[in-house]
């Protein structure tokens, strides 16, 4: 065997952790992303909701300041379930908005310019890749969706007492692991739009057309079989009814939550498979 | 001790139908290693299977002991820049880089203290502020070549590296590689200027539809090539005399004289009895001023071996 001679060091110093290394790629994103106008302007629209959702729950706390106020009425005051279902509906629209104006800026150009190998080439796996993307998501609907609504659940809980923790936990717990369920979920549909196209724009009209298809079919399903487990392919309906179960609130005529969770799960597989078959180093020609 | 070579086994890659690379076993030893074949044979392929960024379909690849499904622990010693512009345009040369190196783990000081080194290597450091949109083809192709050696890898892998630079940089980076490979590590790259790959090459790679035609050092492989003639040119005062006692040689096949009747150019099926015939002339008194091999060179080796395809 020949002799090989070794003129170098390897490197023995310190070296940062695998999620700080994986921290870079959204330090980065969200800087980028909070320079868009258009991001910072959705996200403080989405901040509109939860402020009147704080407003109603200090009213509901003080029904002093409504002396004469009807039973009736002051039942519908209560924050339960419903009320965070009803909170969850309308912040989710915003959630998928900024997905789909944030999403496709975090795959579909490196696509466009052959830069995967860039990223391949350094120790990343394709799974710390998408997972960075991922957390760029996670980190940007955070702020509209579980943030505001974990706050909500603590502004309640100071106002109403102990007791109410005590038997309204759930309320916190389903708010916090729902919208990560949502968050997840929508982030896929966004990354894999992104990957799926590789021009930015068409691949944001293509997650709001995700969306937009999916509730057309499921109706569609619905009104032409006159069946109603088509809402199970509508992803927001779908969603809402697992919401409910987990908010402890009526749930919705149609499927049941066992139904919506295998077709959420067969999607984001559909998605994953996506992500899967696009994001490959080396564009395969077959 | 893990091996400091990288080993290809019987190995096979097929993009769908497409043939990528065929049955490629290979054990390249550190040093510089150029990989020669025209557009489309392969040489890419072997780049990307040898970094992790494709896998093969049959066989086994290691790189200095480790498995380039390991990208975690094969590109800390691994640094390659592919032939693809693909830098973002929106950063500066020295974001680019220091970016790379806080993938690796580095801490922001030290990412920025070997961002500048590495971007000082390839003279890029006047314009490691500017953005990337705004280099030339020459300062994009150093701003990745700095991209892959900031980390100080033990194996660089190039893919036609030399591309776009001017003749000063070029010298600097071709000293770089010497560089690099005088201290044990691998160079390997792709390159279709010939000549150069001729100067810089310890050992070449032939690739041609995918298979490997031949390897090893160029002198080796002309060797091994029996089909064709080996040039030899000779610089001697009587070249005609000279001429004439070596066409009595069977194993002799041409001979031309040059016009200034101080050189002949002569074509031999045998290089071992050409050379003993020359020193028998030489002995007798002839003057031989020098001898030269006229197709030890990559173009040569790339005319007999793999034709007029490039």
């Amino acid at each position: 065997m020949a002799v090989y001679r070794r003129g170098y060091q390897r490197y023995r110093g310190d070296l940062t952790g695998r999620w700080a290394r994986l921290m870079v790629l959204p330090r980065f994103a969200w800087k980028r992303l909070l320079e868009q106008r258009l991001v910072v302007i959705i996200l403080v629209a989405a901040l509109f909701w939860p402020l009147a959702c704080a407003a109603f729950i200090y009213v509901s706390n003080h029904s002093e300041l409504w002396p004469g106020l009807d039973r009736d009425f002051a039942k519908m005051l209560q924050i339960d379930g419903q009320f965070f279902v009803i909170f969850m509906n309308i912040q989710a629209v915003f959630a998928i908005v900024l997905a789909a104006f944030a999403g496709p800026s975090l795959i579909a150009p490196d696509l466009a310019n052959g830069a995967l190998p860039l990223y391949f080439s350094r120790p990343l796996t394709r799974l710390d890749y998408v997972l960075a993307r991922m957390l760029v998501l996670v980190g940007l609907l955070s702020p509209v969706t579980w943030v505001p609504g974990v706050l909500l659940f603590a502004m309640q809980s100071g106002m109403a007492g102990g007791s109410w923790i005590v038997d309204n936990w759930r309320l916190g717990a389903g708010v916090f692991l729902g919208f990560l369920l949502w968050i997840v979920f929508v982030g896929l549909v966004a990354l894999a739009s992104s990957a799926y196209v590789k021009w930015r724009i068409v691949a944001g009209a293509l997650v709001l057309a995700f969306f937009f298809v999916t509730a057309g079919a499921a109706e569609l399903i619905n009104e032409i079989l006159r069946v109603d487990w088509g809402r199970a392919l509508n992803p927001g309906q779908a969603m809402n009814q697992i919401w409910r179960s987990m908010l402890g609130a009526e749930p919705m005529r149609g499927p049941e939550t066992a139904e919506c969770l295998i077709a959420i799960a067969v999607m984001t597989g559909i998605l994953l498979l996506v992500l899967e078959r696009k994001l490959r180093a080396v564009e395969v020609v077959s | 001790m893990t091996s400091p070579e990288i080993v290809f086994e019987e190995v096979s890659k097929f993009y769908g139908d497409v043939l990528g690379v065929n049955r490629v076993t290979l054990r390249i030893p550190p040093g510089i290693t150029s990989l020669v074949g025209p557009n489309g044979s392969g040489k890419t392929t072997l780049m990307n299977l040898m970094t992790g960024l494709i896998h093969p379909g049959r066989g086994a690849i290691t790189v200095r002991g480790l498995s380039p499904r390991d990208p975690e622990r094969l590109m800390r010693i691994t640094g390659y820049a592919t032939q693809y512009d693909a830098a973002p345009r929106g950063t500066t040369g020295f974001q680019f880089v220091s970016t790379g190196l806080l993938l690796y783990g580095y801490s922001q000081t030290e990412a920025e203290r070997r961002a500048w080194k590495a971007l000082e290597r390839v003279s890029l450091t006047e314009a490691a502020d500017r953005k990337v949109a705004a280099y030339s083809k020459g300062m994009r192709q150093r701003v990745r070549l700095a991209h892959a050696i900031a980390h100080d890898p033990e194996v660089l892998v190039l893919d036609e590296p030399l591309n776009g630079l001017d003749p000063l940089v070029r010298a600097e980076t071709i000293a770089l590689f010497r560089e690099f490979a005088g201290q044990g590590r691998h160079v390997v790259l792709s390159s279709h200027v010939l000549q150069e790959v001729d100067v810089i090459s310890d050992q070449v790679i032939l690739i041609a539809n995918g298979t490997i035609i031949a390897e090893g050092q160029i002198r080796s492989v002309r060797e091994e090539i029996h089909e064709h003639p080996s040039q030899f040119l000779i610089r001697c005062r009587d070249a005609s005399r000279i001429a004439s006692l070596l066409f009595e040689e069977d194993y002799i096949t041409e001979i031309k004289l040059n016009q200034d009747r101080l050189g002949l150019l002569v074509w031999t099926r045998s290089r071992q009895e050409f050379s003993r015939a020359l020193t028998r002339i030489a002995l007798d008194g002839h003057s031989i001023e020098s001898v030269l091999a006229g197709d030890e060179n990559v173009d040569a080796l790339y005319e007999y071996l793999i034709g007029g395809g490039r």
